[in-house]
């Protein structure tokens, strides 16, 4: 008894210790710093005390609340709502399966998902909506487990690794046929955050390979090709993406023939996609400069091939290089949909700008876009942080 | 090829030399064979005119002072550096821009490089198995079982599952020669490949070397390890100035160079 209480008495001297340590050396070592530390303390205390007594006391959250259908899908129908959910698990299994397989959860990223998870329970009001989303969140734990249980398992980990890669391959695709296909909702009729979600899953999931492909062209030796590549790269980037939008709405229609007429929410994709890929070539063109030449020569020496060069030896490495830079790029993606409220879509924000413009809600604008302006910001997060617990583990085979 | 082509392989360099001193390991078949040829950069002669032929199962050693073109010439033989004049012909097919031949060459020539180029991104297992299985078809059984074979050869199989930046750099280049070999190469290139390791790491990448040299392997070795040299090579070239000036036995070196510039540079060096 008397021993154990000496132990826990030690711990804690040397935490407290170690915190006046370390609180002497970053906080108030010298004059400017602890002037800068007081200033800042002062500052973070009153934004947190403003922020906190507007969401729990100042705030009339009802807007939101009412409100909800039209900021999260739109003009989505409520009855084709059930064409959501399985993507939603699929993305959810996904996730929980590829973040065991790569780390150990670790708490502050638990807490972070425990409140997002809270978060959105608290706005799914009906109990139906509640269950299924629980479910998601089950599906996902049971799949971080078997992620985790890989770890020491090759045979087991190989399979897992196949299953994650091809999954992701397929959720969009599977999102968008689940969602239109067998009498489903039209893509004019998406809208909301699910608008902006899709969007920027399409513009990701076409941009990037695209871009990767016009990397390569634009480095190839083949005179044709790289001036191709070179001038796609140059024209799309030479734009600001909201021309690019109205001139894949306004103008382009009076060029096609009506045969080959769309719908204009699918012009305006595949202007996303290319312009995504543009920015994506020109990231993707640096990391292939950034890889030693030795490594192809290499590759070369053991008669692999241009191709398998390429894909083997060149490309990991190029990527691997710019993940940083390829996720910022993808951050942006997401923010730029909104743009898509200019074409008369309505999308997080524009649905959000809708429900603070009804007779009934006057004067709620700051609870709606600190509501939306949340849901941007916990995705951007979301992102960010996926891809340094990704370098991470990808750290491990770097000089 | 004749005989007689290997004897006046070096005839137009001028030396008198090396003439007499019939390869040691001559036992074999022609499998290199290099005339006339030339490599520029810009305007500058890298190579003025090489000739020189390899026979099966021969070791040979090139070395000189740095900027003599040794390196640029070991890479020519897998066309890492395209020569713009002369033939080289190695193991029958001769080397042009005919895309098939050359893949076919780089995988019947393994290269070992000063700065081991490992693929940093992959195991050291993978490393190895991955050229056999793409360019030889090979299976991913049968090629790690030959993966774990060569780490044995080489001495560190307890490394395969590591990334080569977890690896010491003599470790790193003993990896990249069973990389090289995994492929079943009939000849390996070595290009400095004791250069970048520090002096107590040196031994071991000889060691393993010399062991190739032994089992009957073809090898064209860039080095300045004169000693390790001299153990195992049957014949030196001596290289300056994008030429080769002396050719010869080791012995023939050590005690009897004949050019001035050979002397001057073993001088120099030993």
């Amino acid at each position: 008894m008397n021993v154990a209480d000496t132990q826990v008495t030690r711990i804690e001297r040397s935490t407290i210790d170690r915190a006046r340590k370390w609180a002497r050396a970053n906080l108030v070592n010298g004059t400017a710093n602890t002037v800068l530390t007081l200033v800042s303390v002062t500052l973070a205390a009153y934004l947190i005390y403003t922020l906190t007594r507007f969401v729990f006391v100042g705030a009339d959250w009802e807007v939101v609340d009412v409100n909800r259908r039209l900021i999260f899908l739109g003009r989505y129908p409520k009855e084709e709502q059930w064409r959501i959910w399985p993507p939603m698990w699929m993305v959810m299994g996904l996730g929980g399966l590829s973040y065991g397989m790569l780390s150990r959860g670790s708490l502050r990223d638990l807490a972070w998902l425990g409140a997002a998870v809270v978060f959105i329970l608290a706005f799914l009001a009906t109990t139906t909506n509640g269950l299924l989303f629980g479910g998601g969140v089950l599906v996902s734990i049971a799949a971080y487990g078997l992620g985790r249980l890989s770890i020491g398992r090759p045979l087991l980990r190989s399979k897992l690794r196949l299953v994650t890669i091809v999954g992701w391959f397929l959720v969009i695709p599977f999102a968008i046929i689940l969602i239109t296909g067998f009498g489903g909702v039209k893509p004019a009729l998406w809208g909301g955050l699910l608008l902006n979600v899709l969007l920027a899953a399409i513009g990701i999931g076409v941009g990037l390979p695209l871009g990767i492909l016009l990397a390569l062209s634009r480095a190839s030796s083949l005179p044709l090709l790289k001036g191709f590549a070179t001038s796609i790269i140059e024209i799309t980037r030479g734009g600001p993406l909201i021309a690019w939008l109205f001139i894949a709405r306004f103008v382009l229609p009076a060029f096609i023939p009506d045969a080959f007429e769309t719908d204009p929410i699918v012009n305006s994709m595949i202007v996303v996609s290319l312009f995504t890929g543009a920015y994506v070539a020109e990231i993707v063109r640096g990391g292939l400069q950034a890889v030693d030449r030795g490594q192809v020569e290499a590759a070369d020496a053991l008669g692999l091939g241009t191709f398998n060069v390429t894909v083997f030896i060149v490309l990991p490495q190029a990527i691997r290089a710019v993940i940083p830079a390829l996720v910022s790029q993808m951050i942006a993606l997401w923010k730029d949909t909104t743009l898509f409220a200019f074409l008369g879509f309505t999308d997080a924000l524009s649905g959000g700008q809708a429900a603070y413009n009804q007779a009934a809600f006057k004067g709620s604008q700051i609870e709606v876009l600190v509501f939306v302006a949340l849901l941007f910001w916990a995705v951007a997060f979301g992102m960010s942080r996926l891809s340094q617990r990704f370098e991470r583990v990808l750290g491990i085979g770097v000089r | 090829m004749t005989d007689n082509a290997i004897q006046n392989s070096s005839s137009d360099t001028g030396h008198t030399g090396g003439a007499s001193d019939a390869p040691t390991g001559s036992s074999g078949n022609l499998i290199i064979s290099c005339k006339d040829v030339t490599v520029s950069f810009g305007d500058f002669q890298a190579l003025k005119g090489i000739s020189a032929d390899v026979y099966e199962g021969e070791v040979v050693v090139i070395f000189g002072p740095s900027g003599s073109g040794k390196s640029t010439f070991i890479r020519t033989i897998n066309r890492l550096e395209e020569h713009d004049g002369g033939t080289i012909i190695v193991d029958g097919i001769e080397l042009n821009d005919d895309i098939g031949n050359l893949d076919q060459i780089r995988s019947e020539v393994g290269m070992v490089f000063q700065q081991f180029n490992l693929f940093p991104h992959l195991s050291v297992l993978r490393n190895i198995t991955l050229a056999p299985q793409k360019v030889r078809k090979m299976g991913r059984e049968e090629s790690e079982t030959l993966a774990m074979e060569l780490l044995e050869r080489v001495g560190i199989p307890e490394q395969a599952d590591k990334f080569p930046s977890q690896l010491s750099g003599g470790q790193q280049q003993r990896v990249a020669i069973a990389r090289a070999l995994a492929m079943q190469p009939k000849i390996m290139l070595f290009d400095e490949p004791t250069s970048a390791l520090d002096p107590e790491m040196i031994k071991e990448v000889l060691d393993v070397m010399g062991e190739l040299a032994r089992s009957g392997m073809t090898m064209m070795i860039v080095t300045h390890e004169m000693g390790f040299a001299r153990e195992v090579a049957d014949r030196f070239l001596f290289f300056d100035e994008g030429e080769v000036v002396e050719e010869g036995t080791p012995e023939h070196f050590f005690t009897n160079p004949q050019e001035d510039r050979t002397k001057l540079f073993l001088s120099q060096i030993l």
